[in-house]
């Protein structure tokens, strides 16, 4: 049997024979009441009426029990079928916009959404492995007082949890992870910010011109493209990590100003607007990364 | 069953061609969908000889013209040899070229019906079994050739013969779907009324009640019908008829009950208002006949073929149930097992007929959409926890079954209380991550039901961690989820997260 589609038993397609909600005048009960008060909400997107569904006889619904009968008066009928006919499960999806991830098993869903979505990065979109590593990201890319810090003191810190060590430029953490911790020469979570070059910013133009649905909002390809990648926010999706290439380089000025424009000139979010603000993030570890953001976005 | 036992039968004996006997069913099977598809589904039934175990259509001399031609000549001018000619005609008139070539015949049609109505009874039966074999072409312009017989097979629906009552009612009903212009003489000549006086004379000879039930569902099922056939069926006594034969006999066995149930069935999708048959006891007796069977099918008496009466019964309560006002609902569903025995159908057939665990679900949302007693039923019967398990199963399972709980939600805050505490809203945070959308409307909007109901359930859902998703939904392409999700955060929720903190979030 085929897919969802062969169910027409939908609001669009069926055979409804409406019921209206009759509300009694008398003994409302509160459930009622406060459905009143919210159908008068000319702005309540909700319209579930509970409807008896009348089918006719030609109905998809009914396919298989009239060919199931029309067997039997063919003499074709066999009491134990010889298929078993595929009960199909629903499938998950990943239903931030632009992220076009499926996924057969809630489970599959779960570990790609905290893989992905979880530490993002308010201010680029950029999604962390984890808490700790959007902390620093964060610190080290988003904190101009850790920039004028960083002048005088030893502020970055080792990737490696329990370590502890501080440097003073991201080169000295980055030897001290490949020589002491063994870590690849390009890893993927050390790349300096002026690496990220200026692709971002003409990305975010682009981005502004864009009416509906933004989908620069994450990357579908894996983990990785992190702290050195600009978000992969082509209309066709992620770049591999494998295939995007961090030449442009651009100054760290440059890169400070483009993220300053962003957030200035975001607009404010209207209700039920269908355009992603670049200031509005989301996510369950949202209020650890995106220190405490979402109290703003009303 | 007879027929059933004959087919199985076969089945079990041809070994080596069981794997032909598996292909030819598959490519029937497919033929069947497309001709349903284009809304050309028609069967035809082929009574077989007692001598026959299954209609062989190969013959040992070549079939042709000839035989015809010959056969017919003889059977002009022979004299005590009729009956003999008769039965080898039968014989040659299974195959299809030969059919052809009978009809094209000059005369040879008003020779049979000559020996249907002629003083010998052996003939006679012998006549109409060629008049049987013909109705049985799949050549639609070999009907037509026959309806100088139908007069007499009409008349011939009150005799006392069973075999021969059979065969009359069994090539009428072979003739009805092949063409406007049969049907139209056939209700001129009062097939209608002859049939509700055989059914109604007939009661005890069940083979003849099948017989004539199976000829009206042909009837029932013509593209003119709803205007043309249906409307004299209901003012006729068959309604009635049909229900009193609809309980099985244990002896018999189902087929008659099965013919019956999908007249009933035809009926009732075809017309809007179904009050007569509502009066008449229909939905009654359809549900207790439900009642019994499901509890039949988790006893684990899987009869053979007993899916065939529960499609028909399913349908006919689930259709009358839109004429059946809701104060009248208690008064006409005396049953109270129905909503469990629904249920306990749904779980029967969930693996081997989804389709028709679809459809039980379809009925449970039609018993519950508009009756506070139902929708409190399920609750207090327990039945909800076994339909929650039902939500990963898509192909418009899981969609009905969020239409029932959705029901439920609707008529009262404490249903909505009682629904979390069964364990919904976790259901609901794993429904709101499938891919089908309508799975992920319905789920926001018993959601919407739910918290706006009672401060408990939405703090239970803010606990369980509900808030992400939405805020995930907000951004997602469709504007109906987007406009959902925006909605029940900003108006909703968001007073709930006050409560939580940094330091409260639970880990990920």
């Amino acid at each position: 049997m085929d897919t969802v589609e062969v169910l027409q038993v939908d609001r669009k397609e069926a055979m409804l024979q409406p019921e209206a909600l009759q509300l009694r005048t008398e003994g409302r009960d509160e459930q009622q009441e406060r459905r009143l008060s919210e159908s008068e909400d000319g702005n309540n997107p909700f319209s579930f009426t509970p409807q008896i569904i009348r089918l006719h006889k030609d109905h998809e619904l009914f396919e298989d029990g009239d060919i199931h009968r029309h067997m039997y008066l063919q003499d074709l009928y066999i009491s134990e079928a010889e298929d078993k006919p595929a009960l199909s499960v629903s499938e998950f999806a990943c239903h931030i916009s632009g992220c076009s991830a499926v996924f057969s098993a809630l489970e599959e869903y779960e570990h790609h959404y905290n893989a992905l979505h979880r530490h993002v990065c308010c201010s680029c979109r950029r999604s962390l492995p984890s808490a700790r590593l959007l902390d620093i990201h964060i610190q080290e890319w988003h904190d101009s007082l850790f920039t004028i810090l960083a002048q005088k003191q030893d502020m970055y810190q080792c990737l490696v949890e329990g370590c502890g060590q501080t440097f003073r430029t991201n080169k000295h953490r980055k030897d001290h992870l490949i020589r002491i911790h063994k870590y690849p020469p390009d890893f993927r979570f050390d790349k300096t910010k002026k690496e990220r070059g200026r692709r971002e910013t003409k990305r975010k133009e682009q981005k502004d011109a864009a009416m509906e649905v933004v989908d620069d909002v994450c990357e579908s390809e894996g983990v990785c493209e992190v702290m050195c990648n600009s978000p992969s926010d082509e209309p066709e999706g992620g770049e591999s990590m494998e295939t995007h290439e961090c030449e442009e380089k651009a100054s760290a000025e440059d890169v400070l100003a483009a993220a300053q424009d962003t957030e200035s000139t975001a607009p404010r979010k209207p209700q039920y607007s269908y355009r992603i603000p670049n200031t509005v993030c989301f996510g369950h570890g949202s209020v650890r990364g995106f220190r405490g953001r979402r109290g703003r976005r009303k | 069953m007879w027929r059933l036992n004959k087919v199985r039968h076969k089945a079990g004996q041809q070994g080596g061609n069981l794997d032909e006997l598996r292909l030819k069913r598959r490519e029937n099977e497919r033929a069947l969908r497309q001709a349903r598809r284009d809304r050309q589904l028609v069967s035809k039934r082929l009574l077989l000889n007692e001598d026959e175990e299954q209609p062989d259509v190969s013959m040992d001399t070549a079939p042709g013209g000839h035989d015809i031609v010959s056969l017919l000549h003889k059977l002009q001018h022979s004299g005590t040899e009729k009956e003999a000619h008769l039965k080898a005609l039968s014989k040659v008139l299974r195959d299809p070229s030969a059919q052809l070539t009978f009809i094209k015949h000059e005369n040879s049609m008003h020779l049979l019906v000559g020996l249907l109505t002629g003083s010998n009874a052996q003939c006679r039966l012998q006549a109409v079994r060629c008049l049987h074999e013909l109705s049985h072409s799949s050549h639609t312009n070999v009907a037509p050739a026959c309806l100088p017989a139908t007069p007499y097979l009409l008349t011939y629906l009150s005799g006392p013969s069973t075999k021969f009552t059979e065969l009359c009612l069994y090539t009428l009903g072979n003739m009805c779907p092949d063409s406007d212009v049969v049907r139209e003489k056939l209700l001129a000549q009062g097939i209608i009324p002859a049939l509700a006086s055989c059914i109604e004379n007939q009661r005890h000879t069940l083979a003849v009640v099948e017989a004539a039930a199976f000829t009206l569902s042909q009837l029932l099922q013509a593209r003119d019908a709803p205007e043309k056939i249906i409307p004299i069926v209901l003012k006729s006594t068959l309604p009635s008829h049909l229900l009193s034969v609809l309980t099985p006999d244990p002896q018999f066995g189902l087929a008659p009950a099965i013919e019956c149930a999908w007249c009933l069935h035809y009926l009732i999708c075809s017309t809007d208002d179904n009050k007569e048959l509502l009066a008449q006891g229909a939905l009654s007796q359809c549900s207790s006949l439900l009642v019994s069977l499901g509890g039949a099918v988790t006893e684990g008496n899987k009869e053979d073929g007993i899916e065939l009466l529960i499609w028909p019964l399913l349908r006919c309560v689930g259709n009358i149930l839109s004429s059946c006002p809701e104060e009248d609902l208690n008064a006409q569903l005396t049953d109270a097992h129905l909503p469990a025995s629904l249920c306990a159908l749904v779980q029967a057939y969930l693996h081997t007929l989804p389709a028709l665990a679809r459809e039980t679900v379809w009925v449970l949302n039609n018993l519950t959409a508009h009756s506070t007693e139902f929708c409190s039923a399920l609750l207090t019967l327990n039945l909800v926890p076994g339909l929650i398990q039902l939500l990963p199963f898509s192909q418009g399972i899981n969609t009905m079954i969020l239409r029932i709980l959705a029901n439920i939600a609707h008529k009262k805050k404490e249903f909505c209380v009682q629904l979390m505490q069964l364990g919904l809203l976790s259901a609901l945070c794993a429904t709101l991550k499938m891919a089908d959308q309508e799975m992920v409307i319905q789920s926001l909007d018993i959601l919407f039901m739910m918290t706006v109901s009672s401060p408990v359930v939405a703090e239970e859902f803010v606990r369980q961690d509900g808030l992400s998703l939405l805020e995930v939904l907000q951004y997602n392409g469709a504007a109906e989820m987007r406009q959902r999700s925006t909605y029940l955060l900003e108006k909703h929720l968001l007073s709930y997260q006050q409560h939580i903190t940094v330091d409260n979030m639970p880990d990920p």
